[in-house]
């Protein structure tokens, strides 16, 4: 197990080459630059050539990436143009509130997932699968900058019982943390679930179908016992991948729900570097979307081991 | 065993919900983003007293940073406009005022201006507010190359005789000079040596009202300064929460959970202005929009083509799509209320007459022009609006919407038909007119060259006399309006909303927000 982990360290290291070789390129081929953006209509042409020589932008683009990645390998992802402070500490800043909207999301999802996937598989063709099939492509296609503003209009307007948005830290307000979080959360979460509702529900038809649930019924097993322990169970392997993707989705920030519930996120953040051409920060926070989802796959592959014995990622005795 | 774990789970379903509900039912006075660990004040007092609390504004923009001589956000200058001061401010009308100093003349000559600064005025930090920090700082914009190093292009020398006063020797005279230094914080007064000892990006030693907070992801609070040269401020502190939908902005203000915003969109002013408990301020502003054609590019070269744009825009129409109605049409820079405004409006919208311009510049039908914006801003729904207009007298528009970065690129480079932008917070026609359309203009994109209007732009920038300037002024408006250097559409109204009962606030055509004297509901 351990030389498989090693493996797949060794494999994400080249992947993080390849992805900060391609965003690098990408950021600095379009046109723009920080100093464009922070100068305005206003300053000189001369005060800009000035301040693109300063700021090293002269340089040929291979020094500069060289300079960035022998910096990032220390753990010095550089200093946001725009801000003036340091990457690490933009990024840091934006973790809680990233990680707790994500958290909150995937539970969101999962809450809708797996009741209603595996009752509609249960029962298929019933009012309660046609209300999850339609439910699901409804959340699916209803955009989510839609949906976070009627939740805005109907709970915090017209009822008035939740904050319209803004963000408030776990260790400094608990309750206001979670009342803060709840639209956000159901908005990001609705996507997700109604993806997974489909992953669940063709996962179960499947597993009802195996061999292994007929023994057990033909056992005289009880249905809901052989529900929880013969078919669940296996359905459940196929979910843990898309579920990963998902929470990967959603830690790598929710732009839009972000920005409607002023949400300080690290999605918003990724999107504003891009606007101001923060070469630096936008690099960093790829750089770090990228470990996630990474990291995300390799957990997932290893869970995958737990739940199915026949899974496994040693080698085979010879 | 599969019994309980069932239990298990309604008890955990009804615990989720249960807990949902208490959440949903908690208070209606919420508290927004704590920061540096204060949490917000709902602004209700317990003795009612208007004095003190914390007012809470939406702003719609992010500030990047908060180095007075380094950004050129609006957002960061909201922030900025309480927590700095220059040595001279202007009013509400325009006109300058002391502020960081007491007095001012100026030379005969027009070439030596000197300051008298006040002597109570202490920094953040403590330390003595003294003419060796004016010059530190002017320096400062200048020696670095600072984005406003052009406002000082005819300073030779700032030097400090003595502590309280500040003398700047010109090369030529600048009757712009109070605009200059004081227009805008921008040109705000740090201590000497700041540079070097704080990270200005992120902390302010200012002289202002206001002292700055630690700089959060979702807002930013600051703190009243006890010992402000202008009196303490009335409220306790003024946090800033950064919110981009303008929905989420007007539900916080209708709850009650904020006191100002000025994330309004035009279309919603009318309702907004109906509801009980909400204030609306409208005040004409001092920014401008106008679409420019790249002379470089035929047949843009042709005046008569360009006239014949200027003639085909139908301006009151553009207002209703793009402002629905919250601006005012003007084919000049300078808005009415303005003392430098000058009546000129030679454009009527005609398309027969436009026709007829294209013809003799010799303009074939289907002449196409693509006008380049900057996306998701107001300058989309003109450009709209002007592609119909113009698609009546024969030119096929198509419209380049580019995120702002992109479209400064393409700007300096030259590389567009035509393109639509607006210039905010202009107080003085010099800013107005000169980069813009002299030939040696550092903003002249368009390839503007007018020999005499050259010559009006450089005796107005060196005449002393206000009206004589003003004179020559209108001149050169008269001719680069004529020319279509830029064909102006319309000055745009500043719209901002606050909770009713605020007091002490002033709506400024500038977009300068000062909440020094501002006081809470009771």
């Amino acid at each position: 197990m351990s030389g498989y982990v090693l493996r797949r360290l060794l494999q994400s290291v080249i992947v993080l080459i390849g992805v900060s070789i391609l965003v690098f390129a990408i950021i600095h081929l379009v046109p723009g630059d920080p100093i464009r953006q922070a100068l305005g209509t206003r300053g000189t042409e001369a005060t800009y050539l000035a301040m693109r020589e300063r700021a090293g932008l002269d340089d040929p683009l291979l020094i500069q990436y060289f300079n960035w990645i022998g910096s990032a390998v220390t753990g010095d992802l550089g200093v946001s143009f725009r801000s003036g402070r340091p990457v690490s500490e933009l990024i840091m800043e934006r973790v809680p509130a990233t990680v707790s909207l994500a958290i909150a999301a995937i539970m969101v999802a999962l809450l809708i997932a797996i009741p209603l996937g595996t009752i509609s598989a249960l029962k298929p063709r019933s009012p309660v699968d046609w209300f999850a099939t339609v439910g699901s492509q409804a959340g699916l296609s209803i955009p989510d900058f839609w949906m976070g503003i009627m939740f805005i209009l109907i709970f915090a307007g017209t009822l008035g019982w939740l904050p319209s948005g803004g963000y408030v830290g776990l260790t400094d307000d608990p309750l206001q943390w979670a009342r803060h979080l709840i639209m956000p959360a159901i908005t990001a979460g609705v996507a997700s679930g109604s993806i997974l509702t489909r992953f669940v529900r063709s996962s179960v038809l499947e597993a009802l179908g195996q061999d292994h649930v007929r023994a057990a019924r033909a056992k005289g097993m009880r249905a809901r016992d052989v529900l929880t322990w013969h078919v669940l169970r296996n359905a459940l392997v196929p979910l843990v991948t898309v579920g990963g993707v998902q929470l990967a989705y959603l830690l790598s920030g929710v732009v839009i729900v972000e920005i409607v519930f002023a949400w300080p996120g690290l999605g918003q953040m990724a999107l504003q570097a891009v606007e101001g051409r923060d070469y630096s920060l936008l690099q960093g926070a790829v750089l770090l979307f990228a470990v996630i989802f990474l990291v995300v796959n390799l957990v997932v592959d290893l869970v995958y081991a737990k739940l199915d014995p026949r899974i496994s990622y040693q080698k085979a005795a010879s | 065993m599969a019994r309980t774990r069932r239990r298990g789970l309604r008890t955990m379903g009804a615990l989720a919900f249960g807990t949902a509900l208490v959440l949903a039912s908690c208070g209606g006075d919420d508290e927004g983003v704590p920061i540096d660990d204060t949490p917000a004040d709902n602004g209700e007092d317990a003795d009612g007293a208007p004095a003190g609390g914390t007012l809470i504004a939406a702003i719609s923009g992010e500030p990047d940073q908060f180095d007075p001589h380094a950004t050129s956000a609006y957002a960061s200058f909201q922030v900025l406009e309480n927590v700095y001061d220059t040595l001279v401010v202007p009013d509400a009308e325009g006109e300058f005022q002391p502020s960081l100093a007491s007095e001012w003349d100026t030379s005969e000559d027009g070439l030596t201006w000197t300051f008298t600064l006040r002597d109570d005025v202490t920094f953040h930090d403590g330390s003595e507010f003294s003419s060796d920090d004016v010059v530190y700082s002017f320096n400062r914009i200048i020696d670095d190359e600072m984005a406003n190093a052009f406002r000082f292009a005819s300073v030779d020398e700032i030097s400090a005789p003595d502590p309280h006063t500040v003398v700047m020797e010109l090369s030529e005279p600048a009757p712009n000079l109070l605009a200059n230094v004081g227009g805008f914080k921008g040109m705000a007064i740090i201590p000497e040596g700041a540079a070097d000892e704080h990270d200005l990006s992120t902390e302010a030693v200012g002289t202002g009202p206001f002292e700055l907070g630690s700089p959060g992801a979702g807002g930013m609070t600051i703190t009243a300064f006890d010992d402000y040269w202008g009196g303490t401020p009335t409220v306790e502190a003024v946090e800033f929460r950064y919110v981009g939908e303008a929905t989420t902005a007007l539900t916080s203000l209708r709850n009650g959970e904020i006191h100002w915003t000025d994330n309004i969109p035009p279309q919603d002013i009318d309702t907004l202005q109906g509801e009980a408990g909400i204030e609306v301020g409208i005040s004409p502003s001092v920014d401008y929009w106008y679409v420019a054609l790249n002379q470089e590019v035929e047949p843009w070269d042709q005046v008569e083509a360009r006239q014949a744009v200027a003639t085909g825009i139908n301006r009151d129409q553009v207002v209703d799509v793009a402002q629905f109605g919250a601006a005012t049409v003007n084919q000049t820079a300078i808005p009415a209320d303005s003392f430098w405004f000058h009546d000129y409006a030679p454009f009527e919208h005609d398309p027969d007459e436009a026709r007829s311009l294209l013809d003799a510049a010799g303009v074939d039908e289907g002449q196409s022009l693509a006008i380049m914006v900057v996306q998701d801003t107001e300058g989309v729904q003109a450009a709209q609006a002007m592609e119909a207009n113009l698609s009546e007298i024969g030119i096929d528009v198509t419209i380049e919407q580019e995120p702002d970065s992109t479209w400064l690129d393409r700007q300096a480079e030259g590389e567009f038909d035509a393109f639509m932008w607006s210039w905010l917070g202009n107080l003085d026609p010099f800013d107005f007119y000169h980069a813009q359309h002299h030939s040696d203009g550092g903003f002249n994109a368009q390839g503007y060259s007018n020999d005499e209007v050259d010559s009006l732009l450089d005796q107005a920038a060196a005449e002393l006399d206000q009206d004589a300037r003003k004179a020559l002024y209108d001149q050169a408006a008269e001719m680069i309006v004529g020319d279509a250097s830029y064909i102006y559409l319309y000055n745009p109204d500043v719209v901002q909303a606050w909770a009713e009962g605020v007091g002490g606030y002033e709506i400024r055509p500038d977009r300068a927000i000062n909440f020094e004297n501002v006081t809470l509901p009771e």
